[in-house]
């Protein structure tokens, strides 16, 4: 039996689509999730199997519960994915976010998560009708800071943060007029 | 779409957002001691998204059982399968508000039906604490003889409970 997530957008950028995640992610996530990179969005080299299979249910099991949830963002030519960009509204959360991740550090530095990042912002303006986003980053996550700044955010010392007890930089997002 | 299932009483559904402050109180309660709990809110957000987005990853999973008239949630059941799990089993959890009414049972009959007949599954197990003296005395209603003890880092040993095969229920 084959169960998928039904009626989820699909978005086109000049090199990404950008679709709900699906059955073969986990090929690239997983890897990711269970490398030293991920130790600043809840992964990590001392992340294991069971946590990581783990956490691609979580990502699944968002958009049934919501009906949004982050997506991934493929090459358009090879469908190959390449990371996560999206929505993201656990129950623990103090407000919506848009969260991103790049998979392989090959990837990095080409732009990707900035082209996946702004069609997504678009969709959850037009298409979701939020007025407002933030990006919750683990603090001293510089390349992620980098790419906040570069996506118009600033830095909103009154927001609040999913865990007080972890230091954690949170960009505000240009509302929808602004960020077009 | 996770199939939806309907017995006499009940309908097994997916999880929905409306859910979710019932399943939450669950995990916070004391009733969740033997099944990892009791958790706070995030955990229990965590929970309650892995167990909708099993469905996606591993093509089964477990429904929130809900009442058949009126919609409100009353427990977990269903075809429960972490990484690190011996394999698939079928698992039952009631809310308090779902207890003591035959509930667990009529729900976890429609699922292994489900695993039988539209996955075509030969077998299935439950896994059991075995202090949990209420979910024993459903294993052992359901017809489960006992194969064996699973041992958890986290959860600790577990009693596994063989549920009859598919087999076995068509000859009897």
């Amino acid at each position: 039996m084959r169960v998928t997530l039904s009626d989820t957008p699909i978005l086109q950028t000049e090199r990404l689509t950008i679709r709900a995640p699906q059955a073969g992610d986990e090929d690239t996530l997983i890897p990711f999730l269970m490398s030293e990179r991920a130790s600043w969005v809840g992964g990590g080299s001392d992340c294991d199997l069971g946590k990581a299979w783990r956490i691609f249910s979580i990502v699944a099991g968002h958009w049934v519960i919501r009906g949004f949830g982050t997506f991934v963002y493929c090459d358009r030519a090879s469908g190959r994915p390449i990371g996560s960009a999206g929505p993201w509204y656990p129950g623990n959360w103090p407000e919506k976010e848009l969260g991103w991740t790049v998979w392989s550090p090959e990837d990095e530095g080409r732009g990707f998560a900035f082209e996946a990042v702004r069609a997504v912002r678009d969709h959850v303006y037009g298409e979701l009708h939020w007025n407002t986003a933030v990006s919750y980053i683990a603090h001293g996550n510089k390349r992620s800071r980098a790419l906040a700044e570069r996506l118009g955010c600033w830095l909103d010392e009154d927001a609040l943060p999913p865990y007080p007890d972890e230091p954690t930089w949170i960009f505000r997002h240009p509302g929808p007029e602004g960020s077009a | 779409m996770i199939p939806t299932l309907t017995t006499e009483r009940l309908v097994l559904r997916a999880p929905k957002l409306s859910d979710f402050d019932r399943y939450a109180e669950f995990r916070a309660s004391e009733r969740a001691r033997f099944v990892g709990g009791p958790n706070n809110r995030a955990q229990a957000w965590q929970q309650f998204a892995a167990l909708a987005g099993q469905w996606m990853v591993r093509g089964y999973g477990r429904w929130i059982v809900a009442h058949g008239a009126t919609d409100a949630p009353l427990g977990v059941v269903g075809l429960h399968h972490p990484e690190d799990w011996p394999g698939a089993e079928l698992a039952w959890s009631l809310f308090a508000a779902g207890e003591g009414q035959g509930f667990a049972e009529e729900a976890a009959i429609a699922a292994r039906e489900f695993a039988y007949g539209s996955l075509h599954w030969p077998g299935v197990f439950s896994l059991v604490d075995p202090a949990n003296a209420r979910s024993l005395s459903l294993a052992t209603r359901l017809g489960c003889q006992p194969d064996g003890v699973f041992q958890h880092p986290v959860f600790g040993d577990m009693h596994i409970w063989r549920h009859p095969t598919a087999r076995e229920l068509r000859t009897t």
